[in-house]
């Protein structure tokens, strides 16, 4: 990685304008992934003066700060709270403590990162993502929106809800990257089910949720769930054996929240 | 640019590249225990405390530790060489590269939990790969280091 400046914003509006000055600029983050990356940057951007990296309960949402550490979010006893701490146990399980003290939660969201990771929990959840100028989407919305949001992500707030969860993140060593990852919870009577990392960015599976709201066997919804994604192949794994595992584990996931 | 923080206790100012990681720094400093073994953020020996938290100083520049506190295991000898009696007691040191960065992170676990379960300390001690050993002899060392540690908190 090469960067000719290091900037420290005095403000969003700061940091805002120093990302717009040059499309060699970027955000920083916690730096994991612009170190992995190793591309050349004109100014890095770092938002650590700016105070957002507190976990604040707000009434019916937990405001998450997107400089919150992965350590700090998967150790908020507000996160465990939150039906049956799905996002805490998702964030636990990326590498290792050394690792998520540094990672932050709004750049692992921000990435879009095909891995998924904690999305994969967070889209079972009611997520609303808050940018810099003002901007709010929800986490699906985020997803799925068409390029580069020209905005700094700022809070991720998660609504405050009591519910069953499931999380699998497979894989064949304790630090590699998922193989797949697949997250299903069950809060206010709605079941929801997302698989990430096929290798491509998590999703819901949104037929087979009502199919499981319905009360279908959950082999059934399984099946339903699986046939809505795409898998493909990468180096480890083929996409063949990767559509397999996630629908055991989405089957097992819906036995287990329903428990 | 300019950088000011605090390095095992003295404030150190120091000139550095922007994109410079905080593990050449320590380097040039003359703190050779930082020791980079993939530069992958991945094996956790160069891990250094943060304001206390074990962090990876491959992967964090130099310049995001502005006013923070960063320990090298060259501040908690008497922790470290404790660590090191036991790892050397349960066999589980055979070339120390690895070392280093265990000492640190199971110091900072100590501090961290009063009781850990084994799979609170599987999951703090995850992200430090060693090469020759075996983790089991590890984990009775880490326990034997956690133990004594609690005996003389309680004196």
């Amino acid at each position: 990685m090469r960067a000719k400046n290091f900037y420290r914003a005095s403000s969003l509006d700061d940091a805002y304008r120093k990302l717009l000055e040059s499309p060699k600029n970027s955000i920083i983050a916690g730096g994991l992934w612009i170190k992995k990356l190793g591309q050349s940057y004109d100014t890095l951007i770092d938002l650590s003066l700016l105070g957002l990296d507190q976990i604040v309960d707000s009434g019916p949402f937990i405001k998450v700060g997107s400089m919150v550490s992965l350590r700090s979010f998967e150790t908020s006893p507000l996160i465990k709270h939150i039906c049956g701490g799905i996002a805490s146990t998702a964030a636990g399980e990326i590498m290792g403590v050394n690792f998520r003290n540094l990672a932050t939660i709004g750049g692992s969201i921000f990435g879009r990162y095909p891995f998924s990771d904690v999305i994969t929990a967070l889209l079972t959840l009611d997520v609303t993502l808050e940018f810099y100028p003002e901007q709010k989407m929800s986490l699906e919305e985020y997803l799925n929106y068409r390029g580069k949001v020209q905005g700094i992500l700022t809070s991720i707030d998660i609504k405050k809800e009591e519910g069953t969860c499931f999380y699998k993140k497979v894989k064949t060593t304790a630090l590699d990257f998922p193989l797949v990852n697949i997250a299903v919870s069950l809060r206010n009577n709605h079941h929801y089910i997302a698989v990430g990392s096929r290798p491509m960015i998590a999703s819901l599976a949104k037929q087979a949720m009502k199919d499981a709201d319905l009360g279908k066997d959950s082999k059934q919804v399984a099946k339903q769930a699986i046939s809505e994604y795409l898998f493909a192949d990468s180096i480890s794994i083929g996409k063949d054996y990767r559509r397999e595992i996630a629908e055991v584990y989405v089957r097992r996931g819906l036995e287990e929240v329903s428990k | 640019m300019e950088v000011k923080f605090v390095l095992n206790r003295s404030e150190i100012v120091l000139n550095v590249r922007p994109d410079e990681y905080l593990a050449e720094t320590l380097r040039g400093q003359g703190i050779l225990s930082v020791r980079v073994g993939c530069d992958e953020s991945n094996c956790g020996s160069c891990t250094v405390l943060i304001d206390g938290k074990p962090s990876m100083s491959c992967s964090v520049l130099t310049a995001q530790v502005e006013g923070k506190h960063v320990t090298t295991v060259e501040d908690i000898q008497k922790e470290a060489n404790l660590i090191a009696d036991f790892f050397g007691d349960e066999g589980a040191d055979q070339c120390g590269f690895c070392l280093v960065g265990f000492a640190l992170v199971v110091h900072a676990l100590s501090l961290e939990y009063e009781n850990p379960t084994d799979e609170e300390i599987k999951n703090y001690l995850v992200g430090n790969l060693c090469r020759c050993s075996g983790y089991n002899s590890q984990m009775l060392a880490v326990k034997r280091y956690l133990a004594e540690v609690k005996k003389h908190a309680k004196k």
